[in-house]
């Protein structure tokens, strides 16, 4: 299995290890690599009332999952902010890896999740509960298919780049994105708010930084060989 | 006196009306429409959709028209080029007779009325002109319709699998569990403009936004609404065990149909047999 | 007030013609049955309460005028549709039930003008020989308040009181239908006083001018004749009407009191009757469908009352004499191009004057309407009546015969689903053969001689609204 895929697939679990995803394990050239903060104050995540899905309810019953649109993690960490290259790009190889989503307790995991155009994407029902996936897409085609228990993965995929809500209907608070790229030199922040793009061929890049809720920011950078170069992205918070 | 000026007036009066009418022609917009044998051009309903759409949906079709600000549900925004009612899967573009029969039929309780006294004609050539709003329609083409078995004899074994499928599918989480539109996951339910909107109450009787027949029915759940809540079935309800379904869901209308009278019928000595709608274990 | 064109019998060489009797009861039933109101002199009174465009429905439904309107007031496929069905759009939503208690099912419409008027050959007590009379000014005309829409659902309502410029109050229209009897569009019933079944209406006309807002075909009666009806009148009775699902077939009878529209049972107590039939065609792609229809009305009036101190008793008519009109009508578009022509055929009981023989008469009229855009239209009609069988075979063949031309614009600066505006222009002129022009220009005294050809001009620019 492809690390990425590794990633993706265990990224929740990992927990405060930043999620880094690129197309091989110690490609050449450089590296472009930062962390994710936020100054002010960030919205509180609220917890989430399952009441209406007793069977989600009781797997939260311990700890009740918060709002994931301002995840935050220490030092002033900001949590699922895409970083990659939207402009400079040298031309990347379409991806044909599966990327896995899931339904699990009633959450989208990832909650944030990254394919190419025309990558397969595989959505699983993991619960004791029907789920409608509704990717409210705008470019591409918005679509909403039921997926009851026990059903069988939904298999899909995206043919342009576009940053796409999904949504469950039945269950108003799932609530998650498919961000759809051409370039493969991105990458998904964890808790600690670290990023890593590698194996850039040498060339000027523009960085974005894109959060759900504070928007985006670029940075424009030039890399040569094999160096690695340090860039940090800072959104300012707003408590609303 | 002074009859020839007159008559010299009535002439060219005429005249100007005839002159008139032979000038009238836009230049062409190369989007057509085909529905049937009929043709129709986008580029003869620019006046027409003036005329009789653009008070909603926006001269631009952005469903920005000066009434819509007043009117509940909105207006379809033709930019987005997402249609409820399709004979075409979930995510696909419908095809042109589906646009046709939505204008013809208009959408029963919204401010879209039926617009069949309107020539074939003009419905074909706004047909055309809908979709001039989207690139999506130059870059796709419509979807292929789903395709639907004929209806099967209609039996209380259909309609009670048909039962099953409804709770199996948990339809009743939005649709309730005995069809009035009140289920867990109604008061949440919005749009794809994250705007309000109410699953259909069966048991208002009204007629369904789709069509009226066991087909429309048939559609509506292996298509999906799309842009709304109501998801595709296709996936999961084989083609098949629709139409138990589609028997089942007409004994929740108010209405005096085959399945009605025959499903009360059997109810009156077998209620007890069915297990209840709902939430497992709830005991509803 | 209506278009009032009723003539009474006032011209000397007729009277001598006319046994004592009849001439008696024809007045005496004549002034009954008109109120007794004066005949219409002045300038401002005809072009008013000729039109039902009804912002309340556009409210109501927030659909725009054109939607219902090729342009308003006249009916479009969908707009006759539309009334067909009850004022109801069909989409379960039609009930008052369904509307903000705010919202109030009234509309009003009124005409502020400039219009000049010229009538040719018109007796005065200085010019017994006969000149030509004019008026020109700013003017006003009447205001009509429109109040119609749902009691419930499938109960239809209309009521439209009317206030003439002068102050003078009438109700042109009050009734409640019955819709989709038998949940069947071919069913319904509608009883009070209501406008004729004309599928040319003359309610929803585009003409406003003195000399252009009405058909000589709705209100032609012989000189001299005593009748009193007008298709262009609205009838107290009641009418079982039905149309296909798009309202491309449609039908209607009528069975309606013997009043030409004056309430309080004025005349006898026969009946009149009506009938309706039209079939639309949807070739092509013009603006609207093709439609054909036939027509016919088979009318009473009573020659005979009963009196006392001379005077006659209202609703003690007798002798009722017939008379009948048939016709044929259409509706065609050649692209935006609408063509609006009309053949009817009439003919009056004898003993309802003015001679020994049942008058007889033939109308044709073609009107024709370019439709450049929903908010730009440019129109033309052309008229002629041409008498068949003088009921006084003394008077010469072409008394009475008519020409009418007309020409005219309107222009609606914007388009919105609340409210209505037009800028309105036109011209029109009548050419009547020794009789005076039925918009009553003039001195409305007939001329000395029956060859004389009366010419009547009318120049009309208006803003006409409607909210």
């Amino acid at each position: 299995m492809r690390v990425r895929d590794l990633m993706l697939v265990g990224g929740v679990g990992l927990g405060g290890t930043a999620m880094m995803i690129g197309r091989a394990a110690t490609p050449p050239g450089a590296t472009i690599s930062g962390k994710v903060t936020f100054t002010g104050t960030p919205p509180k995540m609220k917890p989430i009332d399952m009441a209406k899905e007793p069977f989600c309810a009781r797997l939260h019953a311990a700890a009740p999952v918060l709002t994931e649109n301002v995840t935050t993690g220490p030092g002033d960490a900001l949590r699922w902010v895409l970083v990659y290259v939207s402009a400079g790009d040298q031309g990347s190889a379409p991806a044909t890896e599966t990327v896995r989503l899931d339904q699990k307790g009633c959450q989208y995991i990832p909650h944030v999740l990254v394919v190419q155009p025309n990558q397969p994407l595989d959505i699983y029902n993991d619960d004791s509960t029907s789920h409608n996936i509704h990717p409210l897409a705008k470019v591409n085609a918005e679509w909403n298919k039921s997926q009851p228990i026990g059903a069988p993965p939904i298999h899909a995929k995206w043919e342009s780049p576009e940053f796409i809500p999904v949504k469950c209907n039945v269950h108003p608070w799932m609530h998650g994105w498919h961000l759809v790229l051409t370039t493969s030199h991105y990458a998904v922040t964890g808790e600690d708010g670290a990023f890593r793009l590698q194996g850039l061929p040498p060339g000027k890049y523009t960085i974005t930084a894109w959060q759900e809720q504070f928007g985006t920011q670029s940075q424009d950078v030039t890399v040569t060989g094999s160096e690695t170069k340090s860039v940090s992205f800072v959104f300012k918070a707003t408590p609303y | 006196m002074r009859s020839h000026t007159r008559w010299l007036a009535v002439v060219s009066g005429w005249g100007v009306l005839l002159c008139a009418a032979g000038g009238g022609a836009a230049p062409a917009r190369a989007q057509e429409s085909h529905i049937g044998g009929m043709t129709g051009h986008a580029a003869a309903a620019k006046p027409l959709y003036e005329r009789y759409c653009a008070g909603c949906h926006g001269d631009e079709g952005d469903a920005r028209g000066e009434n819509a600000q007043w009117i509940d549900p909105k207006p379809r925004d033709f930019t987005m080029a997402v249609f409820k009612c399709r004979s075409t899967p979930t995510g696909t573009l419908p095809t042109d007779a589906d646009l046709f029969d939505a204008v013809t039929r208009g959408f029963v309780t919204t401010n879209m009325p039926p617009w069949v006294a309107l020539t074939p004609g003009n419905r074909a050539d706004l047909v055309a002109y809908i979709k001039t709003f989207s690139p999506k329609w130059k870059t796709g083409h419509a979807g292929t319709p789903i395709t639907i078995p004929p209806e099967p004899a209609l039996s209380i074994e259909s309609m009670r699998h048909g039962r099953d499928l409804f709770q199996k599918m948990e339809c009743w989480k939005c649709h309730g569990t005995s069809g009035h539109g009140d289920g867990p996951s109604a008061a949440t339910l919005t749009d794809n403009k994250d705007l309000p909107i109410h699953p259909y109450d069966f048991s208002s009787g009204s007629r369904f936004m789709c069509g009226v027949t066991n087909r429309d029915l048939y559609k509506i759940f292996m298509t999906g609404l799309d842009g709304t809540p109501m998801p595709s079935f296709a996936d999961d309800i084989k083609p098949a065990d629709g139409w138990d379904l589609v028997h089942f869901l007409r004994t929740l209308q108010p209405l005096d149909t085959p399945e009605a009278r025959m499903w009360k019928a059997w109810l009156a000595t077998h209620a007890q047999e069915l297990k209840p709608i709902g939430p497992p274990g709830t005991g509803q | 007030m209506r278009v009032r064109i009723t003539r009474r019998g006032g011209t000397a060489q007729m009277s001598w013609l006319l046994s004592a009797a009849v001439t008696s009861g024809c007045l005496a039933a004549a002034l009954a049955l008109s109120g007794g109101r004066s005949k219409a002199y002045t300038a401002y009174s005809l072009a008013v309460h000729k039109a039902s465009a009804i912002p309340a429905f556009a409210r109501k439904y927030g659909l725009r005028c054109s939607a219902c309107h090729t342009v308003w007031p006249e009916l479009n496929a969908f707009g006759q549709r539309f009334k067909d069905n009850g004022y109801q759009l069909g989409n379960e939503r039609d009930s008052p039930m369904w509307q903000s208690p705010a919202y109030w099912p009234i509309a009003m419409r009124t005409t502020p003008q400039w219009h000049l008027e010229s009538t040719t050959h018109q007796i005065t007590d200085a010019a017994p020989a006969g000149k030509t009379l004019s008026q020109t000014g700013f003017d006003l005309s009447g205001v009509d308040f429109l109040l119609l829409g749902t009691l419930h659902k499938n109960i239809t309502f209309g009521l439209v009181p009317t206030l003439d410029a002068d102050g003078t109050t009438g109700l042109e229209a009050a009734f409640v239908r019955f819709d989709n009897l038998g949940q069947s569009p071919w069913a319904n019933l509608k009883v009070g006083k209501f406008e004729l079944d004309n599928l040319l209406s003359e309610k929803r006309f585009t003409w406003l001018s003195n000399n252009g807002g009405f058909l000589y075909a709705y209100h032609y009666l012989p000189s001299g004749s005593a009748n009193n009806f007008g298709f262009g009148d609205n009838q107290i009775g009641a009418e079982f009407s039905g149309h296909s699902f798009n309202s491309y077939t449609r039908y209607s009878v009528a069975l309606l009191t013997t009043d030409d529209g004056e309430p309080g049972l004025p005349g006898g107590k026969s009946m009149d009757a009506m009938f309706t039939l039209s079939q639309a065609f949807a070739p092509g792609g013009g603006l609207g469908p093709q439609r054909v229809g036939v027509f016919g009305y088979l009318g009473h009036r009573p020659t005979t009352f009963e009196t006392v101190v001379g005077a006659p008793i209202p609703g003690t008519g007798a002798g009722n004499k017939s008379f009948y009109r048939i016709g044929a009508t259409a509706q065609l578009w050649l692209g935006n191009l609408e063509l609006l022509p009309l053949v009817s055929h009439a003919q009056d009981d004898a003993a309802l004057g003015p001679g020994p023989e049942k008058p007889t008469w033939n109308n044709a009229l073609l009107e024709a309407h370019y439709v450049a855009t929903p908010r730009f239209m440019v129109q033309g009609r052309y008229e002629l009546t041409r008498m068949s069988t003088q009921g006084d075979p003394a008077t010469p063949q072409t008394l009475g015969d008519a020409d009418a031309f007309a020409l005219g614009f309107r222009y609606y600066p914007f388009m919105i689903s609340r409210d209505g505006m037009a800028l309105h222009g036109e011209f029109a002129m009548t050419r009547t053969t020794g009789t005076a022009p039925l918009s009553g220009d003039g001195s409305g005294v007939d001329p000395a001689d029956p060859a004389t050809k009366v010419w009547s001009r009318s120049l009309l620019l208006a803003f006409d609204f409607a909210f």
